[in-house]
């Protein structure tokens, strides 16, 4: 029976794929708050996919939440802080479970990612209808917990939902390219170092 | 026969597919930004705040500032409360989150807006005035404009 130690290795993978979620989740982090000023244009998307479908194990989760634990606080705490308890929690959960759900269909295509152009172009394909499906998710919370109780139909809210989510796909046809190459790229090959010896010629093999 | 480009090439065709997608969505939303208030002299507005508990009111006889954020932010300076806000780029509008030292959140209460009785659909940079309109600044618990 595997130890709680060995059941942590496993989960979390070797060194490269450690550093690798970190950087997803400082990504994640970062890049949505820098740009908080621009309404769905965010981070969390692209962190989400490229950690279900390159990374695997636990980071499928792990980047999502970790990334919401920083993020969410910081949101219900400064610019929409004072929304009821129960609104804050129902909006939250729809918002987690959508990113989750973004790390499990990337993992989904998981087998297939290889550090080619079709990889990318797939990635970025699948990314429109995937941010679609989120934004439908999570309107459909926030119609729940926070317009509704004003009399506001679901239909209303999807009509306002459009440019909200032109934003988000925009978003993603940016950030999927940009950060999905970068990050086939260190998956495959590592970070480039000056000595030879310490640097594998070999990409790494998908398992 | 089938078709067979190398990595390069397809890395060029994907690249320029991007772009093209992106700049096409960039201007559908750009189109989609709410069009800017011109500047004009308004005579005779009027600008009424209603906090918890506190009014004030601001009654210019003439200003450039004619939008229901503008004409705040006058007041604010003239009689100096303080007035804080969130500008947004995507979509382009600004947030008040504070007059007064009242905060959104504060006892459930937010800052709503008001121009001659109808609610602020539209951030209040973008809300353009005219002369002798009437702005209500309410810190209240929304209620859908209702």
């Amino acid at each position: 029976m595997p130890t709680w130690q060995a059941r942590v290795d496993e989960g979390l993978g070797d060194a490269r794929t450690r550093i690798l979620g970190v950087f997803l989740i400082l990504v994640a982090i970062l890049g949505t708050y820098w740009m908080h000023a621009f309404a769905n244009i965010e981070t969390v998307f692209v962190a989400s996919l490229l950690a279900g479908s390159l990374l695997g194990r636990w980071w499928t989760v792990l980047v999502p939440l970790t990334a919401m634990a920083v993020l969410q606080p910081l949101e219900w705490g400064t610019t929409y802080r004072g929304y009821a308890i129960g609104a804050m929690t129902g909006i939250t959960f729809f918002v987690v479970s959508g990113y989750v759900f973004v790390g499990f269909l990337g993992r989904r295509i998981r087998p297939k990612v290889l550090l080619r152009v079709k990889s990318v172009a797939l990635l970025t394909t699948i990314s429109v209808p995937i941010t679609i499906g989120y934004d439908l998710w999570t309107a459909f919370g926030e119609w729940v917990f926070l317009t509704r109780p004003f009399g506001v139909t679901l239909a209303t809210m999807l009509e306002a939902q459009v440019p909200f989510t032109l934003y988000h796909v925009l978003s993603s046809l940016i950030f999927v390219p940009l950060f999905g190459s970068a990050f086939l790229f260190l998956h495959a090959y590592g970070w480039p170092v000056r000595s030879v010896d310490r640097t594998s010629s070999k990409p790494l093999g998908r398992e | 026969m089938v078709l067979r480009l190398s990595e390069r090439v397809q890395a060029v065709a994907f690249v320029a597919i991007v772009i093209v997608a992106v700049a096409g969505l960039y201007a559908v939303v750009q189109a989609l930004q709410p069009a800017a208030v011109q500047t004009l002299v308004i005579r005779h507005a009027r600008l009424d705040v209603q906090g918890e508990g506190w009014s004030i009111r601001y009654e210019p006889v003439a200003t450039t500032n004619n939008t229901a954020f503008a004409i705040l932010r006058e007041a604010s300076v003239a009689l100096g409360f303080s007035l804080t806000y969130v500008p947004y780029e995507i979509p382009k509008g600004v947030f008040v989150t504070g007059i007064n030292g009242s905060m959104n959140g504060d006892g459930g209460r937010y800052w709503e807006y008001w121009v001659d009785g109808s609610y602020g659909t539209v951030a209040a940079d973008h809300q353009g005035l005219h002369d002798g309109d009437m702005v209500r600044w309410i810190f209240s618990i929304p209620s859908g404009g209702g």
